[in-house]
């Protein structure tokens, strides 16, 4: 898998290219005008990419989504408007976002975390037992995804280390049964080996729960690596857009764009 | 503050020991009033009753995040409410709790929409002025509160069959209800509601795009606050027979909050601790002089701050922790201190342990690290020219 294959090609997406259709984006914080109009699309049980530098508002993007913030434009997912939501609404949409810098609640427990995902779907529509046993069934689920969180499960999530808080951060949204999850730099702060891992687990998710992901991430190489396909943000606006393999192999947009050298370290 | 989790009892393995904790602290209760003089089994009553304004208190302060130093309001409410319906309707004591009880909650539901849009300090004031504007609003409602006067009311009777004395009655009634509204906050918390009040004190935002409705859980944790403290006036009504605006001043709220922390935030025993401080430092200051008490209960909260800054509940493991870390590491049983979950969120040193683990899950675990890195500073500051300054990230 350190030479990351081919199979994520075209072949793989699903029917319903747009699942997630986002048009004409604007969004930004008070005077500060940061995504000037995007346009993109997402299918049905893809892995889409969005890279840039900092600033390019790729963050911006994630919460704009999730309705965090305020954005004008459209954003459908499954034909159903996002834009104008709260991100609570969002979630009961299947919105799931995994912010950046994790957002565990650190005075809970693992499972407790794990628990508020679930938070909706035990609500007071609850019917009792046979969501019950799903939820329980979904706990295990998310612990054979993720075994060190089985292990600390009764631990408080403020005495986990990031890796394991960004494990649980993920775990935390797909205990959501989200229809899109949405990463923000899920490698922020992470050693590179547990990066690595943590990206080989979001392939195996959305290979096997077919769960739509957007992620965010500075670290081009891992990020193409497991995405379908891939948009370059500059400044609020998409510069580049693309099969994931076609950007991994076009060395010279990645150095401008990215301001890194995949050949290179394909090399290495 | 993960004392809120193993104070929850998730430990399963403490079991035994908590139970037998929990049948000497009720049979302590149940014999005090046969043991002690008339006069401390009142004060042990009062104990009981400013335990469940603590409690409720502590469910919003300790648990959800939120400041209030209004609460000698709902606490007024809750013991006029009382009081208005034995003097003009005569209902008979019983009927007062659950109507002091609803109404609060109500107030609290009002008043907590103020709390959706304040938080800290600004929040503080607000509530502060609940409890500053009630004291004159009750003077001047004199045709139903009886103005400066105050009401007189029937208190607690024994009923015959009991062979108790008045103070003995009254002080299993308050025990009674005191049990059970701490129970209550205690499933309160382990609820799906609970869970999501703290997921709010944690993380707002993380808690937002799970899907918990900010609004509905702060206001309601204002409310069940409220109903608490109205709850308590309520018995407080029972207990003293007698209201009047000058019992609820804006110190009685202050001194809640105070006697809160004193006792430990988010600890499910820390409102015990918070007011048997409230009730017996006074108290017992007086004995020195006149104008010993506020001396006394400052310095005090000074110094329990200092000494114990998660509060008197905090303070047995504090000291365990503080023992252990200097007896030789031999006893595995007293390594695992509230310290020591407490670890900061610094990522190094605990990825460190995780590195190796990952290594032979990741096929990528045979090439040299080193090729893996793209996280190299380089990477990172790089920034194309013309992209502006980080905006988007607050």
């Amino acid at each position: 898998m350190s030479e990351p294959t081919t199979d994520r090609t075209e072949a793989e997406a699903s029917a319903e290219p747009d699942f997630l259709k986002v048009s004409g984006l604007h969004a930004g914080y008070g005077q500060a005008r940061v995504l000037q109009g995007l346009d993109f699309s997402v299918a049905r049980g893809e892995v889409c990419a969005i890279l840039g530098p900092n600033g390019a508002g790729k963050t911006t993007t994630l919460r704009a989504l999730s309705g965090m913030v305020r954005g004008r434009g459209s954003v459908t997912l499954n034909g159903t408007e996002l834009l104008g939501r709260s991100p609570e609404q969002a979630a009961r949409l299947g919105v799931a976002h995994v912010p950046e810098g994790r957002g565990t609640f650190n005075d809970l427990t693992v499972e407790e975390n794990l628990r508020i995902g679930a938070h909706l779907r035990t609500g007071p529509r609850w019917r009792g037992r046979p969501e019950r046993a799903a939820v329980a069934a979904d706990l295990e689920r998310i612990y054979d995804y993720f075994p060190k969180l089985r292990q600390r499960s009764r631990q408080a999530a403020g005495s986990l280390s990031g890796g394991e808080q960004q494990m649980l951060a993920i775990g935390r949204a797909l205990m959501l049964r989200p229809s899109l999850l949405l990463l923000d730099e899920p490698s922020l702060g992470l050693a590179p080996l547990v990066t690595r891992e943590l990206f080989e687990i979001v392939r195996a998710v959305n290979e096997e729960e077919r769960t739509t992901v957007v992620v965010v991430e500075q670290n081009a190489q891992l990020a193409l690596d497991i995405a379908h396909r891939a948009h370059v943000l500059e400044a609020g606006r998409l510069v580049l857009s693309g099969p994931a393999q076609q950007i991994r192999e076009d060395g010279q947009v990645a150095e401008v764009y990215l301001g890194v050298s995949v050949r290179s370290r394909k090399a290495g | 503050m993960n004392t809120i989790t193993a104070a929850l009892g998730t430990d399963r393995a403490r079991r035994p020991r908590a139970a037998l904790t929990v049948l000497l602290a009720a049979a302590a209760a149940v014999g005090a009033p046969f043991y002690f003089a008339p006069f401390q089994v009142f004060q042990l009553t009062m104990v009981l009753l400013y335990a469940v304004a603590l409690a409720g208190l502590n469910l919003l302060v300790g648990f959800g995040g939120q400041i209030s130093l209004g609460h000698g309001a709902f606490f007024a409410a809750g013991a006029y409410t009382a009081a208005v319906m034995l003097d003009r309707y005569d209902t008979g004591h019983l009927a007062t709790l659950p109507a002091a009880a609803a109404g609060c909650f109500l107030l609290g539901l009002g008043f907590g929409v103020p709390a959706l849009r304040l938080r800290g300090l600004y929040l503080a004031l607000v509530t502060l002025s609940f409890a500053v504007f009630l004291p004159p609003l009750l003077k001047r409602l004199e045709p139903v509160t009886g103005g400066s006067m105050g009401l007189t009311v029937d208190k607690l009777q024994p009923p015959a069959w009991s062979g108790l004395a008045e103070d003995q009655w009254t002080y299993f009634v308050v025990l009674a209800v005191t049990v059970v509204a701490l129970l209550l906050a205690r499933n309160l918390l382990r609820s799906r509601v609970g869970r999501a009040l703290l997921a709010v004190r944690d993380n707002e935002s993380a808690a937002e795009v799970m899907g918990v409705r900010l609004s509905l859980h702060k206001t309601l944790a204002f409310a069940w606050s409220a109903m608490f403290a109205g709850v308590a006036g309520c018995l407080y009504t029972w207990v003293i027979g007698f209201v009047s605006p000058d019992s609820f001043s804006f110190v009685l709220s202050i001194t809640l909050l105070a006697g809160l922390v004193v006792g430990g935030l988010a600890s499910l025993y820390g409102p015990l601790l918070g007011a048997a401080f409230v009730m017996y430092v006074p108290s017992v200051s007086q004995d020195v002089s006149e104008a010993a008490p506020g001396v006394v209960f400052g310095l005090l909260i000074i110094t329990v701050m200092f000494v114990a800054p998660t509060g008197l509940a905090g303070l047995p493991g504090r000291v365990l922790g503080a023992v252990s870390r200097r007896l030789p590491r031999t006893t595995a049983a007293l390594d695992r201190t509230p310290e020591a979950d407490s670890v900061p969120e610094t990522d190094s040193v605990p990825e460190a342990d995780s590195v190796p683990e990952a290594e032979p899950k990741s096929p990528a675990g045979s090439r040299p690290a080193t090729t893996l890195t793209p996280a190299d500073p380089a990477v990172v500051d790089a920034e194309p020219v013309g992209a502006p300054p980080r905006t988007e990230k607050e």
